[in-house]
Formats: structure tokens, C-alpha cells, sequence
């Protein structure tokens, strides 16, 4: 690595040297509660809550992986919620996409209306709608389903995704859509062939803050997938209720073993994408 | 459909308003049944004294918002939510812009372009791990980290070099700052990562000049950094200030008896989850959410307004 | 939807609101019709549909054969095997063709809140917990229904007596609530409240359990000196653990009429002389615990007396079953009754609080509420009590359910507890399940009593002031209980 010449070494190495070490604290921060964990699972009672909780495990026994596996029904909420985010997130991306176009790029009766509507829903507190959701959902028949979880994380997810889509769409230049309109192309598909590729960018990153945001999600699942509905609960239900269990069963090595399976393959999809990810995300800043 | 409203009526201007329907129509129709319907439903509780439990209820006017305003809890939780909006976010931005420029400016030139520091593609990596855990998880994951005797892991870490175990959530002045440094331990990743693009955005040349003048590090960051990056600034900021309207997980896991020590960690979202669920008080907790509404309301037209600037263009 | 010019009930107005979200918008036309269709059939109480079937000796309450029942239970301390391997499958054995939907939740309030509000309701509930129902507001409102007929119904075990007269005394009465006040709970298992020790931790180190707050002191001394904790509780989570100490310890004082008044919302009910020495004598023994302590969740301060790092834990007698799989061989569970504040105590130190605790209700717009009586009917069978007491080594209200079993040696000392106390019997406070703000705001000032932020007098305060802004509060049904 070379150095710009017209700088001094002393200060430069000083701050080096504590920039470097900044980072390798927060990134220690980062990993170790995370290892802390994934120790936690091989652990007895006693050696998480004995006189060294940052020890190793005397054992490296699967047993509490198997319970929570078996108990916790992991396996079978992560594959609900990757099937619910995934139908979510490409619906959002789709409706949002749609109304952040039109309202960007045309003038009618009631578009800064629509939009402020839109974004306005930002600053809404969801546990206010909380109740009257529910009945609404119930009212439909869709209380229980996967269906009902999809359509209100995309409502939910709209106000977010407009409002930056929207400015994204601002952004782009006229001239390529003004030059399919005059070859005959329909607005729709002049939507379809022209402006969703050039905003491919902007979609990525907002698809990203979708997923991320939508698997997250703790109160909506709560209220829209009830305790009868077990087999179809998320992952973050699945946390919540072995964190429960775990405080009148006492089983904690089942509780880090389920935080574990909860964490590596979230871990893993990012590592495989983060080259995407950030990508995405540096496309999104550019705007 | 209303032809008359139509400014020419001809062929393409109803085809364009054809086209505006049918993008805008599902859309809106799932937002306005799904989102702003319940919301409204919820102005109009707030007004009553339904207790969410059944189909009866009366209305009794701003009475609710009489009681909310003479209750101690709420003005507490108001504060809190004052406290988290000027720290949380600062705290994350700081660190985040620190550790962005770091990784990417900070390293000096390599074939005349500006470079992070050695190892800056795995920070990235790492930094961004806490996003993708959802909040329950960090919730319960914190719980145990800091547990306030010696077996919590911060603790016995500080036992290690003779500091006595610290009530990191037991005590009511600290607790606080506890569950927002949780909450910045969270958000920093993302936000490095993206004000990392924001950076990687700022053409070399930009930095190749102010070099030659002779700008070290201190004024690259300040002088030519933040100001190109102040749009993703805002943008985070937004983000982070809404964020700091909710922070219910986080209590609800991490804190004593919820909200405690003595209310000194509670925040309006826990106390209308409480009014509505523990109480049956749902015209009482949709009263709160109302002010929610505003107060975020308020603190997103404000951040849009002040921070607003002219746009450096390059 | 037709409207009729007729009065507009409450319950429309209600399920208008509902429907708004409906109506609303350019959506009207397009979702009106399955709206209505959907709601109408949930605003419909269904307690009278589902009753078909004609009553008989078997059957008193009339429960159709094929309907299908839905159980809620509390997955606490007594877990939920209790009800799918005994009481469900009992019920099944009557009506072979209802189809039994249970769940094991800890969530009661979370996960029913919006379902009473929906007005779909199952038909048993467990409703215990941190996160129980408001059954204050649930019979304000409503939705739970009226005891009686199960009590009065013929016993399983023997047709010639009532249900009532099956029970241990005072079961029936420790369920009442509303005003006039009616049996809506069920409070199903026999439950004593004091200290908990390791019995055998205690011969080792020739240690007894404290008959005064003196004594308490001194031992307190003696066992921190070995490196124990005297005396814990989880803040956290669990501090109503301590304000039952607190209140029994009023009782003693100052008698049951002390709790009877704090119930009733008495007009200083709080500032009482025996509420204060109890908070102060209390707050004494709270000066021995680490600080910790309070931001502990109740497992894992019962972990910690289970490796003999802390020596009194003030619980219940679920505690036993609650730790069954943490406690150690050789570990052997105690209670020891509360230790007297001064000698001119209205009850002697043998006096403890033994009620029927763990609530089960009924709510009354239940899709199958004759199957709800008869579930509960056939829980106070001996053969369902029994198999409670086996799995969750705990004491049901059933009398004479015990016979041929063997108890643990938690259950033993409760046993007999209860015969040396005698008559003097603490009683219960029911403001816990009327006004749970009030309640909160106990577990809020408990810990800050105990943790020494605030002194027994501010407490007595504190307290005295949320009763009379619980008693002042218009929207809060009030109720009264003379005993």
C-alpha cells in the first residue's frame, strides 16, 4: 500500500494504528455474542449460569439442538416465513413499484394527494391499528393464513417502499420512456421493458430493506397467526415462545440452540449476497 | 367514469388515465383497507372508552386525552422517546460515518485511487451480521449478555479486571442508555454499509484535488465527505428517528417488570401495548397512539424541513 | 347491508366500526359483500346454537355429542400434559366424537385479547400467568360466563352429590368477581404461599426457618457469612412473588379485614399501620439481597437456590413442580410459613395463606360452552385430579383426590403447614385479578421498595394513591368482597 507522500508517518501510523484497532473492537463486539451463542447450545445449566459464562463447554453434546428442533418446530417456521417474506417482498416490490411510477412520472387529479397518503403511513404507529387490523383480517376469513400475513406486510410495507421508489423514479431520465412512448409502446409496457430495468438498482436495495424489515417482524405475525394457528407461525414467534419457555422450563441450551438455528442460515444467505447487498445498497445512496 | 373531469376527453389522454387506474388501483386499495382504514378506526377509539374485549363501548369525547396528559407515565415515556431521538441516532451516525470512512477513504491511495484500510471488504461483511438477526433474537441474545451479576457475560468480562458487576439494566439511570446502546449495536452495521456507498459514490477526482492542496484526513471528512454525503445522511436520519418511536422489542425483552426500573426505561409503544392488553383500555392506548402518531408525525416534517439544503451536484 | 330504522345496539355500532375498514375507500363495492357475510356470523353468540342436545344424568349440561371443543392452557409451572394426557382424553371418552383442539401457550393475554374483541372465543381458558386476561373487565364486559351450574350440577364420582360439596372450602368463593359478585373462575389448584428451602441444606447447617423478623435477621447474618444469598426474589419478572409476602405479612399483623379493605379500595387501605410494618419489616430483609437480583427472571433465581446460592425463596407450591427438572438429588423443598412481625400479631406465626389458586374460566360467547361446563366437570373428577397431582406434584381444590399417591416432599410440608396453621388461614387478594393497573403499580413499587429506592412509608403512599386513582377511574368496574 502506498502512502501520499506529503504526509507524516508518526501521525499517520498513530491514527493507523487506532482506527485499526476501533475496528477489530466492533468487530468483536460483533462476532462474539454471536460464537457466545452457538457455545451457549452445548451448555448445562450450570455452565451458563456458573461463576464462567465465557467458558468453553465441557462437551459438545447436540442434545439441546435436537430438542429445540424437535420442540421448537424451527425447521418448519423458517420455511413458512422464507415462503411468506419471499410472496411479500416480490408483491411489494411490484405494487410499490407501479404506484411510485406513476405518481412520479405523472401529473393527474389527487397525485400529491396519493402520495403525501402514502407516505404519511411512515410515521404511523403500527400498534394502533392493531385491533382493528385483526378484525378487518378476520372479517375477510384470512386471519390464521399465510395469505392474510402477505397482504398486510405488503400494505405495511408500502409507505416505505413508494416514498423511495418514488424519488428513485424522479431521478431517472425522461428521455428513454419519451422515446419508447413515440415507437407506439403502451405506457404499460414502456413500464415493463423500459423504466423497471433502468431502476433495477433502486429495486434491489429496497428489496433488500423489505426482506430484512419483513422477516424481522414480531407484533404483526403475533396478532395475524393466533396460538392455534402453531403450524403456520414465524421464526420470530418461534424465538419469542421458546424465550418464553425457556423462562419456566429452565431449558437454556434449547433456547441458544433455537437462537442458533434461527441465526446461521440468515448468517449464510447474507454471506452468500453480500456482495449483492451492498451493491444494492450503494445503488440506493447514489440517489 | 367521470369523462367531464377530463381535460380533452381524447383517446390519449383517457388511455393514459386508463393506465394511472389500473397501476394505482391495487396499491391503494390494500393500503387504504389494510393501513389507513384501521388507522382511522383508531382516532375514532381513541375517542371512546372501548375496552377491546368486547363489542360495547361508549363514546366520551377528549376525556382520554385529558387523563393522558395528567399521567406522569406517559410525560416519562414521551421523555424517553425525547432522549432516544437526540442519542440513538447521533451515536450510530457518528460511529457508522467513523467506520466508513475508515473503510473507505481512510487507507490512503492505491494507483491513485482512494482506498479503505487493510481488511475493509471483511469489516463490511462483519459490521452488517447484528442487521440480520431479527430483534427478538437480539432481544433474548442481550438478555443473557447482560445478566446484572457476575454470570452475565459483560460482567464477568469486567470481573476479569477487577471492576464489581454493573446493573446494566437494574439500574434506573443506566438502564436506559443500556437498551440504546443495544439498539446503536444494531444499526451501526447497516448504516456503515450504507454510508460506505455513499462514499464509493464521491469521484476520485474530488479527493485526487483536495490531496494536492494538501488536505489531510480531517478536512477530506469534514470538509469534503460529509457535505457530499449529507442526502444519505438525512435519509438515515429519518430512519433512525422513527426508529427511536418504537424500541419495544427491545424493552419489552431487556427491561425490568417491562418499562422499569420504576418507568425509567418505558417507551409509548410498551405503555399502549400495556394500556390495550393488561389493562383492557383500548380508548385509552389508541389516545396514546394518537400522540405517537403526531409526535413522529412531527419529528419526520421537521427533520425534512431543517436539514433540507441545496443538493451538491458532481 | 340492510338497515332497518330500529335502535342501533351497541354490538352494531361496534361491528360497524369493525366494518369500516371495509367500507371505506374505492374498496366498498368490490369486498362489502363478503364483509358482511364474514362478520355476521361472528357477531352472533352461539352459546344457545351449540347447545342441542337434551340434558340427562350424564349429560346435565346438555352438551352435544359432536361438538368440537377448544382448550386453552396456561404452559406454566404445571406445563400442559396435565390436560392432553388426562382431562382432555376424559372428555373424549364422553363425547368420542368432539373433536378436541388444545394449545399450551404462555401468552394468554396476547394471543385471546384480540379474540374476545372478535368475538371468536375458545371454550376453556386457562388464564394464568405473568400475561393473564383482565377477568375484571372480561365480566364487566361480558364475556365470561357464570359458574354456578357447575356447581350445582351432580358430581362425577358420586351423582347424589353437587359439585360444591366436592371442593375443598373457600374454592368457590375465591373465584367470585363482579358486583353482585358470581363465581366466574375456577380456581383449581390448592396453593400455599411462604418461604421455600432446601430442607436438607438447612439439617446440614443446623439452620431453622425464621419465626420472627428478628430471628430472620439473625439467621440472615449466619447464612451470608457462608457465602449464601439469605433471601431472593426475581425482580425482573416476578416481583409480585414479594408483594404476596408483603400482603400476607399485613395479614398477619393486622388481619384479614386488612386485604379485605385493599380489595374494596378502602380509603386507606394502604396507609394502614399493618401494611406499613409489613413494607418496613420487608424492606429490612430487602437490604440482604444484591442488587441483582432485580433484574433476575424467576428461573433463574430458582436455578440459584437449586445450587445452594441462595437460601428463602418466597413462592408457591408450584415451585416444586416448576424446578422438578433442575433440582439436584438430594435437594428437598420446605416451606416455612412468613415470620412475625411483633408478638401482638392478630394471627400466630403458624398462619399461611393455603387457597385455591391457578384460574380457569369460561367465555360465554364460546362456540361450545355446555362442552366448556362439562370440561370443567369432569377436571373435579377425582380420576382428573388425581392425574393433575401425579404429573404437576401439586394439590388439587378436589378433596380426597390424593388417596394412594405418594407426595413429594415439597407437598408434604404443605400438608402440614396447613394442619398446624389450622384455622388461621391468610386469605386471598382478589384486587390482583379486579384492577390490574393497580397491580402493576404494586410489582412497580415492590421492587423499589425491596431494592431500597423508596422507604415503607412512600410505599404506603405510593400505593394509597394508585387505589385512589384505581377508585376514581370511571372506566373501571368496581367490585366487593365482604370475605
Amino acid at each position: 500500500m502506498t502512502r501520499p507522500p506529503q504526509r507524516t508517518g508518526g501521525r499517520v501510523g498513530v491514527f493507523g494504528a487506532l482506527s485499526h484497532l476501533a475496528l477489530v473492537v466492533w468487530a468483536i463486539l460483533v462476532i462474539f455474542p454471536i460464537i457466545w451463542t452457538f457455545l451457549g447450545s452445548f451448555k448445562t445449566n450450570t455452565e451458563i449460569f456458573g461463576e464462567h459464562p465465557l467458558g468453553l463447554p465441557a462437551t459438545f453434546h447436540w442434545d439441546a439442538w435436537g430438542r429445540a428442533w424437535a420442540k421448537a418446530h424451527i425447521g418448519q417456521y423458517m420455511v413458512n416465513t422464507v415462503i411468506v417474506v419471499a410472496l411479500s417482498t416480490f408483491f411489494t416490490m411490484l405494487l410499490s413499484s407501479m404506484a411510485a411510477y406513476v405518481l412520479a412520472r405523472y401529473r393527474f387529479f389527487g397525485s400529491k394527494v396519493i402520495y403525501l397518503l402514502f407516505v404519511s403511513g411512515l410515521s404511523f404507529p403500527v400498534f394502533l391499528a392493531l385491533v382493528p387490523l385483526f378484525l378487518t383480517v378476520k372479517n375477510l376469513g384470512l386471519l390464521g393464513t399465510h395469505t392474510g400475513v402477505v397482504i398486510v406486510y405488503v400494505a405495511y410495507s408500502l409507505p416505505f417502499s413508494v416514498f423511495f421508489l418514488t424519488a428513485f423514479f424522479k431521478t431517472l431520465p425522461t428521455s428513454v420512456a419519451e422515446a419508447a412512448m413515440m415507437d407506439g409502446a403502451s405506457h404499460t409496457r414502456t413500464f415493463f421493458q423500459v423504466m423497471l430495468p433502468m431502476a433495477k438498482p433502486g429495486l434491489i436495495s429496497i428489496t433488500i430493506f423489505n426482506i430484512l424489515g419483513q422477516w424481522n417482524q414480531y407484533l404483526l405475525p403475533i396478532v395475524l397467526l393466533p396460538g392455534n394457528a402453531e403450524d403456520k407461525w414465524l421464526i420470530t414467534q418461534g424465538i419469542a415462545n421458546i424465550s418464553t419457555n425457556a423462562g419456566y422450563e429452565a431449558d437454556w441450551a434449547g433456547l441458544f440452540a433455537a437462537l442458533s438455528m434461527a441465526i446461521i442460515p440468515m448468517l449464510i444467505v447474507y454471506i452468500v449476497f453480500q456482495r449483492q447487498i451492498q451493491s444494492g445498497l450503494t445503488a440506493g445512496a447514489l440517489k | 367514469m367521470r369523462h367531464g373531469k377530463l381535460s380533452s376527453a381524447s383517446p390519449m389522454a383517457l388511455r393514459r388515465y386508463g393506465f394511472i387506474l389500473s397501476f394505482l388501483a391495487a396499491p391503494l386499495v390494500l393500503y387504504v383497507v389494510f393501513v389507513i382504514a384501521p388507522y382511522v378506526q383508531a382516532f375514532q377509539i381513541a375517542l371512546t372508552n372501548w375496552k377491546g374485549i368486547s363489542p360495547d363501548f361508549d363514546y366520551v369525547g377528549f376525556e382520554n386525552f385529558g387523563k393522558m396528559f395528567a399521567d406522569d407515565v406517559f410525560w416519562q415515556a414521551v421523555r424517553h422517546h425525547g432522549l432516544l431521538l437526540l442519542v440513538m441516532p447521533l451515536a450510530t451516525i457518528a460511529i457508522a460515518l467513523f467506520f466508513s470512512f475508515l473503510l473507505n477513504i481512510g487507507g490512503g491511495q492505491a494507483n491513485g485511487r482512494r482506498t479503505g484500510v487493510r481488511g475493509a471488504a471483511f469489516y463490511k461483511i462483519v459490521f452488517f451480521f447484528p442487521q440480520v438477526l431479527a430483534v427478538a433474537i437480539v432481544g433474548v441474545l442481550f438478555q443473557a449478555i447482560l445478566r446484572p451479576d457476575k454470570t452475565g457475560v459483560v460482567n464477568n468480562a469486567l470481573g476479569a479486571v477487577g471492576i464489581d458487576p454493573v446493573g446494566w439494566l437494574i439500574n434506573p439511570d443506566l438502564a436506559l442508555w443500556t437498551i440504546m446502546g443495544v439498539m446503536v449495536w444494531q444499526a451501526v452495521g447497516f448504516y456503515v454499509v450504507l454510508f460506505s456507498a455513499g462514499m464509493s459514490s464521491i469521484p476520485s477526482e474530488v479527493f485526487e484535488a483536495a490531496a494536492l492542496d494538501g488536505a489531510g484526513r480531517f478536512t477530506l471528512f469534514f470538509k469534503i465527505t460529509l457535505p457530499l454525503l449529507w442526502d444519505t445522511l438525512q435519509v438515515g436520519w429519518v430512519y433512525l428517528g422513527i426508529a427511536a418511536f418504537d424500541g419495544f422489542a427491545l424493552v419489552q425483552v431487556l427491561s425490568v417488570d417491562r418499562g422499569g426500573p420504576d418507568n425509567a426505561t418505558t417507551v409509548l409503544p410498551l405503555e399502549i401495548w400495556r394500556q390495550a392488553f393488561t389493562f383492557s383500555k383500548y380508548g385509552y392506548a389508541s389516545a396514546m397512539g394518537v400522540a405517537l402518531f403526531f409526535l413522529t408525525l412531527t419529528f419526520a416534517v421537521l427533520t425534512l424541513r431543517v436539514t433540507r439544503r441545496e443538493r451538491i451536484e458532481f | 347491508m340492510t338497515n332497518t330504522p330500529r335502535e342501533i345496539t351497541r354490538r352494531q355500532m361496534m361491528h360497524r366500526l369493525g366494518l369500516t375498514a371495509l367500507v371505506a375507500g374505492p374498496a366498498a363495492g368490490l369486498l362489502s359483500a363478503c364483509a358482511t357475510s364474514g362478520g355476521g356470523s361472528t357477531a352472533e353468540p352461539t352459546a344457545s346454537a351449540a347447545g342441542g342436545a337434551a340434558t340427562s344424568a350424564s349429560n346435565p349440561f346438555g352438551v352435544k355429542a359432536d361438538a368440537p371443543l377448544e382448550v386453552v392452557i396456561f404452559k406454566g409451572a404445571y406445563g400442559d400434559e396435565y390436560a392432553t394426557k388426562s382431562h382432555e382424553p376424559l372428555y373424549a371418552k364422553e363425547f368420542p366424537k368432539a373433536k378436541i383442539t388444545h394449545q399450551g401457550i404462555q401468552t394468554i393475554a396476547q394471543t385471546l385479547t384480540p379474540r374476545f374483541a372478535g368475538g371468536d372465543v375458545p371454550d376453556v381458558v386457562n388464564n394464568s400467568g405473568t400475561d393473564n386476561l383482565d377477568t375484571g373487565s372480561l365480566v364487566a364486559a361480558g364475556q365470561l360466563l357464570d359458574l354456578t351450574p357447575l356447581y350445582e350440577a351432580p358430581s362425577i364420582d358420586d351423582p347424589s352429590k353437587k359439585v360444591k360439596d366436592t371442593l375443598v372450602p373457600g374454592t368457590i368463593e375465591s373465584g367470585l368477581v363482579g358486583d353482585p359478585a358470581k363465581p366466574y373462575l375456577l380456581n383449581y389448584v390448592y396453593t400455599a404461599y411462604g418461604l421455600w428451602y432446601d430442607a436438607k441444606l438447612f439439617e446440614k447447617e443446623g439452620w431453622t426457618p425464621p419465626k420472627t423478623f428478628d430471628e430472620f435477621k439473625t439467621l440472615a447474618d449466619k447464612i451470608k457469612a457462608k457465602g449464601i444469598a439469605p433471601y431472593a426474589y426475581a425482580g425482573k419478572n416476578a416481583s409480585y412473588y414479594q408483594y404476596w409476602m408483603i400482603l400476607i405479612s399485613a395479614a398477619k399483623i393486622g388481619g384479614n379485614q386488612v386485604l379485605i379493605d385493599i380489595d374494596n379500595l378502602a380509603d386507606g387501605a394502604w396507609t394502614n399501620d399493618a401494611v406499613k410494618q409489613a413494607a418496613a419489616a420487608w424492606a429490612e430483609i430487602g437490604k440482604y439481597m444484591d442488587k441483582s437480583y432485580e433484574g433476575l427472571i424467576h428461573t433463574e433465581v430458582q436455578t440459584q437456590q437449586n445450587q445452594g446460592k441462595v437460601a428463602l425463596y418466597p413462592s408457591g407450591s408450584w415451585l416444586e413442580p416448576e424446578q422438578a427438572k433442575d433440582t439436584p438429588a438430594g435437594f428437598e423443598y420446605a416451606m416455612a410459613p412468613t415470620p412475625s412481625v411483633s408478638a401482638s400479631d392478630a394471627m400466630p406465626y403458624e398462619a399461611i395463606r393455603a387457597i385455591a389458586g391457578e384460574p380457569y374460566v369460561l367465555p360465554a360467547k364460546g362456540k361450545n360452552v355446555n362442552g366448556g361446563l362439562e370440561y370443567m366437570r369432569v377436571m373435579l373428577s377425582k380420576e382428573a385430579a388425581k392425574a393433575f397431582t401425579e404429573k404437576t406434584k401439586s394439590l388439587t381444590v378436589v378433596v380426597g383426590a390424593t388417596e394412594g399417591l405418594t407426595l413429594s416432599p415439597g407437598t408434604e410440608s404443605v400438608v402440614a403447614a396447613q394442619s398446624a396453621a389450622g384455622a388461621n388461614v391468610v386469605t386471598w387478594s382478589s384486587f390482583e385479578q379486579w384492577y390490574k393497573e393497580l397491580e402493576t403499580e404494586l410489582r412497580k413499587q415492590t421492587n423499589a421498595l425491596m431494592f431500597g429506592r423508596i422507604t415503607a412509608d412512600q410505599f404506603c403512599a405510593n400505593m394509597q394513591k394508585a387505589a385512589d386513582k384505581t377508585k376514581a377511574d370511571s372506566s373501571v368496574t368496581k367490585q366487593k368482597r365482604t370475605a
